[in-house]
């Protein structure tokens, strides 16, 4: 079970969410990533895109405007 | 993983959690004709924009009012009788008011140069689009659908057409 991590803080919509796909297509079952963002729409959009795609995900707020998005890969493709 | 999750309070609710598409549809429509029945004008967000861009020529000593495209508007101009100017404040000041409710007020830093080149070539490209529409999502397609103008219409496919080639440039030049 591996941990990676996206730094996109000062990246706006719809950046995160592309990169975020393209790193969850080259991970395991099992593997956790951890998105660093500041931009609120990317809090709504990436979240909502995971779970329809049968993700777990968790938002913590990290600090004003900032949040991490743990996304944890529970299905293939 | 396992994050504790915090019990929603009702300021939480309120003014820190995403509202639904449908609730921010609701009360969009509600104060949009609210500003139509007070106004007498529909919702509009570029006007003005095109406006300060002659106001700024016009103190470098360009004559912007001979111009058709003006046709004297620049010179008449008055920020307070502008029901678009003043709308256009207050979605700054909205939109500040609601990242301070929510304490996610932040200053965002430029990651790095491509990103200031997207967000140029992208303020460039959606300013000659709103022009020759005329007029931006909000006063050639929002306010334009309820009015029945056909244009609105021809403005909701090309926006499609227009995000999906503008995704590609991202993807392709800008990430």
């Amino acid at each position: 079970m591996a941990e990676r991590e996206l730094n996109c803080l000062g990246e706006a919509c719809p950046v995160p969410l592309i990169k975020a796909q393209k790193e969850m297509e080259s991970m395991a079952v099992g593997d956790v990533l951890v998105l660093h963002i500041d931009h609120s729409c990317a809090m709504k959009n990436i979240p909502d895109w995971a779970r329809e795609a049968g993700h777990a995900v968790e938002i913590e707020e990290i600090d004003d405007g900032e949040w991490d998005i743990i996304i944890e890969k529970t299905k293939v493709g | 993983m396992n994050i504790e999750k915090k019990k929603e309070n009702l300021w939480d609710s309120i003014f820190k959690k995403e509202w639904s598409y449908s609730k921010g549809a609701v009360i969009i429509s509600f104060f949009a004709i609210a500003l139509v029945i007070v106004t007498g004008k529909a919702w509009g967000v570029t006007g003005p924009y095109s406006i300060w861009g002659g106001k700024v020529l016009s103190w470098l000593g360009v004559n912007v009012d001979s111009w058709r495209a003006f046709n004297g508007s620049v010179g008449k101009y008055v920020f307070a009788n502008s029901q678009p100017s003043l709308t256009n404040l207050g979605i700054v000041l909205g939109a500040l008011l609601s990242v301070l409710l929510a304490a996610s007020f932040k200053f965002k830093k430029i990651k790095n140069g491509k990103q200031v080149g997207a967000a140029i070539l992208g303020g460039l490209l959606m300013g000659i689009g709103a022009r020759i529409t005329p007029g931006c999502n909000i006063g050639a397609f929002f306010s334009g659908l309820p009015a029945f103008s056909l244009a609105g219409w021809v403005f909701m496919v090309s926006i499609f057409l227009g995000a999906a080639v503008g995704s590609k440039m991202l993807k392709n030049w800008f990430m």
